[in-house]
């Protein structure tokens, strides 16, 4: 019984606040299309969890995650000005992001740093590319119709934001679930020496986990830039508390104290839900900041008080 | 030397009457006398798991004795807990000392005690007049105003000891390898501190594994095996071999396993690969269906040698080979690739992952063995599963769904999948740190006999242990260390315990390294 609520209550509180909105507001938020707007809304967010989801795995934070979104969005746009075609901008993000990561995991796994400070040393870097590139200042223009065709329109009826959510969340899943990297990245989080001592190669697998999370990030610039058609020098500032509160809320579903793609879209989902929900009842934005940060302390004590139960 | 022994005329300061402690079915102390003086440096020894550091802990208030009786001046007390040993005069200086790096001597002295106030406010020069006043009968030189992070750990020792002064007066200062990390200037003048320590009244415990210092500075000793009291005296009636003899007992006992039949090939071969503080160049070869156990007393580094052996530490210069093929300094891939495998010692922390799963923890060291197709990195929990079962099966592991966490298991049963790991490969090199530490008789048995299975299908076992009778009863080679070193390699008659236990306490040159060195 307590097993059952502490595996899968994260997912019934997001199922009762979906119901309680439900009723509060029945002809606005209960509708298909509100929720399917809510997929939609959340999956920038979510990309970004997903790829703290994985550096968590290793049992580490990524800080720069929100730089790493701003940086994104602003280097495709200033390598669509230089001329560059859209493909190879994207590439070329993808891969500036990739060796952000590379070098903050090498850091983390080769030397021992805190992850904590390592990456938010490279943050603060990054945040100064960033800045350097854009003269700090929002870049528009230049940008192709079809690059904003990315983060806009629908296919076959779903938005295409969230089949990119779904991608991602598939593509993440297999990686940790069902392919060997994702083994030996839980091994490196649940036991960094043992996994070490068993033939886990720490430095390597600890910088594919970054490098997905930067490459993720990166991502999520990028489907920002497309969506709103500019870029913005800290326009991935509020990404990082939320991306790791839906992490956290995540790691008390489905499994005990480990971070999971499928417990981060609950976690996601809750906080995009209770924001839509919250909206439409016309609750002010600080007052749904203080709402979702009981939630996520809520979440985080029912666990704790469970798990004393559990011995630990 | 300490020149005023104690008159046998008064009355024991402590007794330690028939004391036993018991955890399960382990025995820690089992019938543990002493008889303490006020003014005397004693010392206690014996091998590891001989029972003192229980014994330390029942005067400490860490653990309460299952049976016996302590008397302080002839009165039976019961010591609780650790606040009741301090209000008795108990002073515990371990080797792990447990001072603030960046507090100097005087304000360490006082973390945890109440501090001299004036005003409301801390009395600075009250609580340096203190420290000074008590620095002054030990260690005159001390510079009490520096940091200790900057201090010489023999500096740092004696901060311990003026701690312990600071306060109410100490009847007992129980020191617990207090020199095996110091040089031998530090070391002569720690033992002036405990000189003039003695002749303020206080008793001294003195644990130390150097039995020439033992010799030296104590006057009076107690023996330990087993957790039982085997002998007891004054320093000036026994001598170094008396003491070995006491400790190791069991004078008749031989190595009870079979030595490999001759012309096995060697498989395990090490070449001038520097270790210790001092990189003294070790060699030394196993061959297939040896066991070559390792023995030391803690501190003296088998585990690091194998961690080293192992690739989790890296060397420069030496060379490992295994079935003559070179192994690369600090890479554990290369030994897994060429048929080794490594047991550590500490199961929780160096073995198990204790939030995946018992398959997870099976798997981890080889996940291709659990692919779902060749060629593809993808791992099948079917797979995995029958992992787990043909595990469980050659090793009759007892346990339930191959998908629980391994802490559901039996400390025997977890020592077997850390065994399990590496089934499904050859097996050429075994590297055992402590096997059978915290595990039942009956899993202890069953390990005996997967450690003698693996040897006669041709594995090199290499294994260290705490524990004489399984050393004798497993291997037909030992390698004695201490302080980093090999001290003995002993086979066919000379493997004997006496033999054993002396080399183990054969410490070499003192050197004057800055940190221990293992």
């Amino acid at each position: 019984m307590t097993s059952f609520v502490r595996r899968y209550g994260t997912l019934a509180a997001l199922v009762a606040i979906v119901i309680g909105f439900s009723i509060a507001s029945p002809g606005a938020f209960g509708t298909a299309s509100n929720l399917i707007n809510i997929t939609q809304q959340m999956t920038l967010l979510a990309i970004v969890a997903i790829g703290a989801t994985l550096v968590m795995a290793v049992g580490e934070f990524d800080l720069s995650t929100a730089a790493l979104v701003s940086f994104g969005g602003i280097l495709v746009v200033v390598l669509f000005k230089a001329g560059v075609p859209a493909p190879l901008a994207c590439l070329a993000v993808l891969g500036g992001a990739a060796v952000f990561g590379a070098v903050s995991g090498f850091i983390v796994a080769r030397f021992e740093v805190l992850s904590f400070i390592t990456t938010l040393a490279m943050g603060t870097i990054i945040g100064g590319v960033t800045f350097w590139l854009s003269s700090g200042a929002t870049l528009f223009g230049d940008i192709p119709a079809g690059f904003r065709d990315l983060a806009r329109g629908k296919i076959a009826g779903i938005p295409t934001l969230t089949l990119w959510l779904l991608g991602v969340a598939v593509l993440a899943w297999v990686v940790l679930d069902k392919v060997e990297l994702g083994r030996r990245l839980y091994a490196i989080g649940g036991n960094r020496e043992a996994a070490r001592l068993a033939g886990v190669r720490i430095v390597p697998n600890t910088m594919m986990a970054f490098v997905g999370s930067a490459m993720l990030s990166a991502l999520v610039g990028m489907l920002l830039t497309a969506r709103i058609g500019s870029a913005n020098p800290t326009g991935g500032g509020g990404f990082l508390l939320a991306a790791y509160a839906a992490v956290f809320l995540g790691m008390t579903a489905f499994r005990e104290g480990e971070a999971n793609v499928p417990g981060t879209l609950v976690g996601a989902a809750i906080i995009a839900v209770v924001g839509n929900g919250l909206t439409i009842l016309g609750v002010s934005t600080f007052m749904q900041d203080i709402i979702t940060g009981l939630i996520i302390l809520a979440a985080v004590l029912v666990r704790r008080t469970g798990m004393e139960g559990h011995g630990r | 030397m300490s020149d005023a022994d104690p008159a046998e005329g008064t009355p024991p300061f402590l007794e330690l009457r028939g004391l036993k402690k018991h955890f399960g079915g382990v025995r820690a102390l089992d019938g543990a006398e002493l008889t303490l003086r006020t003014g005397s440096v004693h010392s206690i020894v014996g091998e590891n798991g001989a029972g003192k550091s229980t014994l330390i802990k029942t005067l400490s208030g860490l653990l309460v004795p299952s049976a016996g009786e302590i008397r302080i001046d002839g009165t039976p007390v019961t010591i609780a807990g650790v606040n009741q040993a301090e209000a008795l005069g108990f002073r515990f200086i371990h080797q792990e000392l447990s001072l603030v790096p960046h507090f100097t001597a005087v304000e360490n002295a006082f973390v945890g005690r109440p501090y001299p106030r004036r005003g409301g406010f801390i009395d600075w020069a009250a609580m340096r007049r203190r420290v000074a006043a008590a620095a002054g009968d030990i260690a005159p030189d001390l510079p009490l105003d520096r940091p200790v992070g900057q201090m010489t750990t023999g500096q740092k020792q004696l901060v311990e000891i003026i701690r312990a002064l600071v306060g109410q007066p100490p009847r007992l200062v129980v020191m617990d390898e207090p020199t095996a990390s110091l040089s031998d200037g530090e070391a002569a003048r720690l033992h002036a501190a405990v000189e003039r320590l003695s002749r303020t009244g206080v008793a001294v415990l003195y644990i130390s594994h150097r039995l020439d210092e033992v010799m030296a500075i104590c006057d009076s000793y107690t023996v330990l095996r087993n957790g039982c009291t085997v002998g007891a005296g004054r320093i000036a009636e026994i001598d170094r071999a008396g003491l070995v003899q006491l400790m190791s007992g069991r004078a008749e006992m031989r190595g009870q396993a079979q030595p490999p039949a001759p012309g096995s090939p060697t498989v395990l071969r090490l070449r001038d690969v520097p270790f210790g503080a001092q990189k003294r160049p070790v060699s030394f070869d196993i061959r297939a269906g040896e066991v070559l156990g390792l023995y030391g007393l803690v501190g003296a580094g088998r585990s690091s040698l194998l961690k080293l052996i192992w690739g989790a530490r890296s060397h420069a210069g030496g060379e490992i080979s295994l079935d003559g093929t070179s192994l690369r300094p600090g890479r554990i891939t290369d030994r897994i690739a060429a048929g080794a495998a490594y047991v550590p010692e500490d199961r929780r922390h160096e073995g198990l992952i204790v939030s995946r799963s018992i398959a997870d923890n099976l798997a981890i060291s080889d996940l291709r063995q659990v692919r779902r197709a060749k060629g593809l990195p993808l791992t099948s929990r079917g797979r995995m599963a029958a992992r787990a079962e043909d595990v469980r099966k050659a090793l009759s592991v007892k346990m339930d769904a191959p998908w629980n966490g391994p802490l559901t298991l039996s400390g025997g049963n977890q020592q077997k999948l850390l065994f399990g790991r590496w089934l499904g490969t050859p097996m050429r090199v075994l590297i055992l740190d402590e096997p059978t530490r915290g595990v039942d008789v009956g899993a202890k048995a069953e390990i005996h006999q997967l450690v003698q299975r693996f040897a006669a299908d041709g594995a090199a076992v290499l294994m260290t242990t705490s524990d004489l009778d399984e050393l004798m009863a497993l291997s037909s080679r030992v390698l004695v260390m201490a302080s980093g070193e090999i001290t003995a390699d002993l086979d066919g008659d000379a493997l004997m315990p006496a033999r054993v236990i002396d080399a183990a306490f054969q410490q070499g040159q003192r050197t004057t390294p800055k940190e221990p060195s293992v």
